[in-house]
């Protein structure tokens, strides 16, 4: 049996071919899989990381970018706990795509998702989207910013993991009130605060 | 000494004359001996030469027998040469194709630079060159024949010739040229009949049987036809051409059968008005979502409901037809391609044909327009059940739950039919979405209503009955219906969530049956969409929580509180008189209990057992929080402590025997209390408090207990202070 405190579901959407699948493979299995091929559908990965000394497991949902997948991919928003928005710094049109993106996730995922806006492929020397311009972005729409590459493995780990981090603290501080205030009396010592079943709905 | 050792030597000296003797007899012995050692080397020496003589000469045997064999060879080689060279012409003059290619076949897999080698040594057998040039000829020319008749055939539609010719190509290296050619042929049949078949879905008129399902009968009988062709035709490819040839010949026929799936498809979207629907679908959910603008004309989810049906028979139609593809060549390629490398990279041919696919994108199209139909069709669906919710008199739940758990139903098992397994899991996101948001919404609002109280004042109570006279009838007032509609959803909430276990289990188990080969990835997919519909259930709690404080606030609070408050009223400070005078009288528990009981027996009626039970435990903890605060409000002696004890068991053992789980912990706080007030003096708390056996699990602090035993007035403070707690 697994063993784990929190459980995180993270989606990653963005234009076909801007590399979600190689950060999501260079994450959780630590390969940079050229030749990949657009992915169908969803895929589903599942990694599990330690943040202060507890566990978190991550489930990753690995999105289509193309157009036709919408309504399958559509339906992972709402249960979201945190939307990775990713686009192609060497590909102006994945970057121009992203208030589309941002209205989509504004109808179907839930308001207090944590979003994160993500620039790949910055081992790239035909960059056409300026670092300070994602960053700008970002912080318009109120979203964390990194610029990654999945091929050298840069900021990749550190992505999913501030994300875990983010998540628990989240989940922490709204979490204990509600639950000392359901259960004020005697019973309080004996609800544990994050058990595995509850996590879903903390958010 | 000296003459002792002396004569020792003197013994000694016969003994080794003798020796001496001996010796020198043995001497002309070991000379002979020596000689014939020496001569035995010599021998030796020769016989190892003469066998390492021997050895080469049979190697050179060896290699004289290999060039004789290959020497028979070249020569039968060539013999067959100028056999086949001579009998080529004819065979071709006599349009024995057959005889021709076998020839040419055996003249292909002499090893051609030898055969030339030969030539150039022995000039004197000029033939030999020409007999090649002959047999190259003969062959590029039976080539060309072959090609051309092969056309020839597939033009007169001769079948028989059509497949003397298939067998004919391999023979002469045209193994490439043979399915390729043979493929297109039976593309142009695979058109034929699709073109057919097509033109008779499209004549199928309206009232006809399978009207509703004739775009999934057209495909399903193109894919047959295909499937027909591989099954009929794999055994002459592996026979003529070799196991493994049989991507070579689906790629060939699945170019044709991708234009024919594109032609259906285009044809299903134009007669169905797909693009029509999908478009005033997607109208109606942004204005659903954005504002309350109905003026959009709205498809009648049931409308739908047909045509989704062919859309998930199409789409396990496609799957099912990739499916045998992906097994029959992923077979053929185990049997013909030993080596790894080479099976792998052709097994990646294969995803990529199929991923490529028009078949694999029309695939996609239809699962696309079916998940965002069937999310219409099941919102619109249950908002129409919704709508026309009603409540049957004597059931705890209405309409509105049954229905909706049948169209998530019928939604679900829909999408297992399609055979797409990120269909089910979107379904089931969607189902998930729409009982959490929409349908949770809707029994929080009803229950926002709340539960009128019944106390009206007389005013409004003159007005109802003045309207209902007015009207000519009279009806169960408005209050009524309120609290019907108010205890109907907050039954609703509770037997939803029995609902919501039961279809998670069923659902996995039919999806479990109908695709027995899950991979270990997509089940942990699914397992994780069907938590997400598991974890309904704790939304559905929550209503239910909101459901009994507002039945809290405006049914219990309100009336419980002025029958415990009425205890105050009772003098607590009693002498025996005073008590037996209580006692013979309608007690405070006693009356307590039976408003208690006239409070709940409504209920008991019209809520499920488990609300019920919930209710209960409502009641109770008002019950007991109102109760401890005006205990502290009020003083006792030692009677009335004994008075309080009392009242408090009998009051625990009434609400408990009325759920069926326990609330006698809920009442621990409160049963201390009463002990502490029953107390015979203040030291007598010792035998509750401390660390020994009889002590009891405090619920309450030191300094609560303290508060508490002061209010005896019995008691004196300076004792309670002085207690070491």
């Amino acid at each position: 049996m697994d063993d784990y405190k929190f459980l995180f579901k993270v989606v990653l959407v963005g234009n076909a071919g801007v590399g979600k699948t190689c950060l999501v493979r260079r994450f959780t299995q630590g390969l940079f899989p050229p030749g990949q091929g657009a992915t169908i559908g969803v895929d589903f990965m599942i990694k599990t990381v330690e943040v202060e000394g507890e566990k978190v497991k991550l489930q990753i949902w690995d999105t289509a970018g193309q157009e036709r997948f919408r309504s399958i991919t559509q339906s992972y928003y709402r249960s979201a706990h945190a939307l990775i928005l990713v686009y192609d710094i060497s590909c102006q049109p994945t970057f121009d795509c992203l208030p589309d993106w941002l209205r989509e996730i504004e109808e179907y995922a839930s308001s207090k998702v944590l979003r994160i806006l993500v620039g790949n492929k910055i081992d790239r020397d035909d960059r056409e989207i300026p670092t300070h311009v994602g960053e700008d972005f970002a912080a318009r729409h109120n979203m964390y910013f990194l610029e990654t590459s999945a091929k050298e493995a840069d900021n990749v780990e550190k992505l999913f993991m501030q994300i875990a981090e983010d998540l628990m603290e989240q989940a922490r501080s709204k979490d204990l009130p509600r639950y000392d205030t359901s259960t004020a009396n005697i019973d309080s010592r004996t609800s544990t605060i994050g058990d595995s079943s509850c996590c879903g709905k903390l958010i | 000494m000296e003459e002792k050792e002396m004569s020792k030597f003197v013994t000694q000296q016969a003994y080794i004359d003798g020796k001496i003797r001996a010796l020198s007899k043995m001497i002309p012995q070991l000379k002979i001996i020596h000689k014939d050692a020496e001569s035995l080397v010599t021998t030796i020496n020769h016989i190892s030469e003469s066998s390492e003589k021997i050895s080469g000469k049979i190697r050179e045997l060896d290699t004289a027998r290999e060039k004789v064999e290959e020497c028979q060879k070249r020569v039968s080689d060539l013999i067959d040469l100028e056999l086949c060279s001579q009998g080529v012409q004819k065979a071709i003059y006599d349009e024995d194709y057959e005889q021709g290619a076998a020839l040419v076949h055996r003249f292909l897999s002499i090893d051609q630079s030898v055969v030339k080698q030969t030539a150039s040594d022995f000039e004197k057998v000029a033939g030999v060159l020409k007999s090649v040039r002959t047999l190259q000829d003969a062959a590029s020319q039976l080539r060309e024949i072959v090609k051309h008749k092969f056309g020839d055939a597939v033009k007169t539609q001769d079948l028989h010739s059509i497949e003397r010719f298939f067998k004919i190509f391999p023979l002469i290296g045209m193994h490439e040229e043979g399915i390729t050619d043979f493929c297109q042929y039976l593309c142009t049949k695979l058109e034929d009949a699709a073109q057919k078949n097509l033109q008779t879905a499209l004549n199928t008129p309206a009232g006809d049987k399978r009207y509703p399902v004739i775009y999934a009968d057209t495909l399903t009988l193109l894919y047959e036809g295909v499937a027909r062709m591989v099954n009929v035709h794999q055994p002459l490819i592996e026979t003529y051409y070799g196991p493994g040839k049989l991507i070579a010949a689906v790629n060939i026929l699945q170019k044709e059968c991708d234009n024919q799936t594109r032609r259906i498809m285009s044809e299903f979207c134009k007669t169905r008005n797909i693009n029509k629907k999908m478009t005033q679908i997607n109208e109606i959910s942004r204005m659903s979502s954005s504002s309350s603008f109905s003026k959009l004309e709205k498809i009648d989810p049931k409308d739908l409901d047909v045509l989704i049906g062919e859309m998930t028979l199409m789409h396990s139609k496609i799957e099912l037809y990739i499916k045998f593809v992906k097994s029959k060549i992923t077979t053929d390629l185990d049997v013909g391609i030993s080596d790894l490398d080479e099976r792998s990279k052709n097994i990646d041919k294969l995803e990529q044909l199929i991923k490529n696919s028009q078949v694999s994108q029309s695939k996609h199209e239809l699962l696309g327009y079916y998940l965002r139909m069937e999310q219409y069709y099941m919102e619109e669906s249950i908002t129409k059940a919704v709508n026309l919710d009603t409540a049957e008199q004597g059931q705890h739940t209405s309409s509105m739950v049954d229905d909706t758990f049948f169209i998530i139903r019928k939604c679900i098992r829909r999408s297992i039919s399609s055979g797409s397994l990120d269909g089910i899991c979107a379904i089931i996101n969607n189902a998930c979405r729409v009982l959490e948001s929409d349908f949770c919404n809707i029994l929080r609002s009803k229950l926002k209503q709340g539960y009128p109280s019944g106390y009206l004042d007389l005013t409004q109570a003159y007005n109802v009955l003045q309207s209902s006279i007015q009207q000519g009838r009279l009806q169960p007032g408005d209050t009524e219906v309120a609290r019907t509609a108010f205890v109907v959803a907050l039954n609703n909430a509770d037997s939803c969530t029995y609902y919501v276990d039961a279809l998670c289990d069923r659902v996995m188990l039919e999806i479990e049956q109908a695709m027995p080969t899950m991979k270990e990835n997509d089940r942990g997919k699914l397992e994780s969409c069907l938590s997400g519909l598991s974890s309904v259930t704790a939304t559905l709690k929550d209503v239910i929580e909101y459901g009994l404080q507002q039945l809290r606030a405006s049914a219990i609070k309100p009336r419980v509180h002025p029958w415990i408050d009425s205890f105050m009223s009772i003098n607590h400070e009693m002498t025996e008189d005073e008590l037996s005078a209580y006692d013979a009288g309608e007690t405070f528990v006693q009356t307590l209990i039976m408003n208690l009981e006239s409070l709940l027996a409504p209920f008991k009626e019209v809520l499920t057992p488990s609300n019920y039970d919930s209710l209960v435990g409502v009641v109770t903890n008002e019950v007991i929080t109102r109760f401890e605060k005006i205990v502290f409000k009020t003083t006792f002696n030692r009677l009335g402590g004994l008075v309080l004890d009392k009242e408090v068991r009998s009051l625990a053992g009434y609400l408990t025997t009325s759920t069926s789980w326990s609330l006698r912990d809920k009442f621990a706080r409160l049963t201390q209390i009463a002990t502490v007030l029953n107390l015979e003096k203040v030291s007598e708390i010792s035998d509750y408090w401390g660390d020994h056996d009889g002590a009891l699990m405090w619920r309450l602090t030191p300094s609560e207990l303290r508060n508490v035993m002061a209010l005896r007035i019995d008691f004196k403070i300076e004792d309670i202070r002085r207690l070491k707690l």
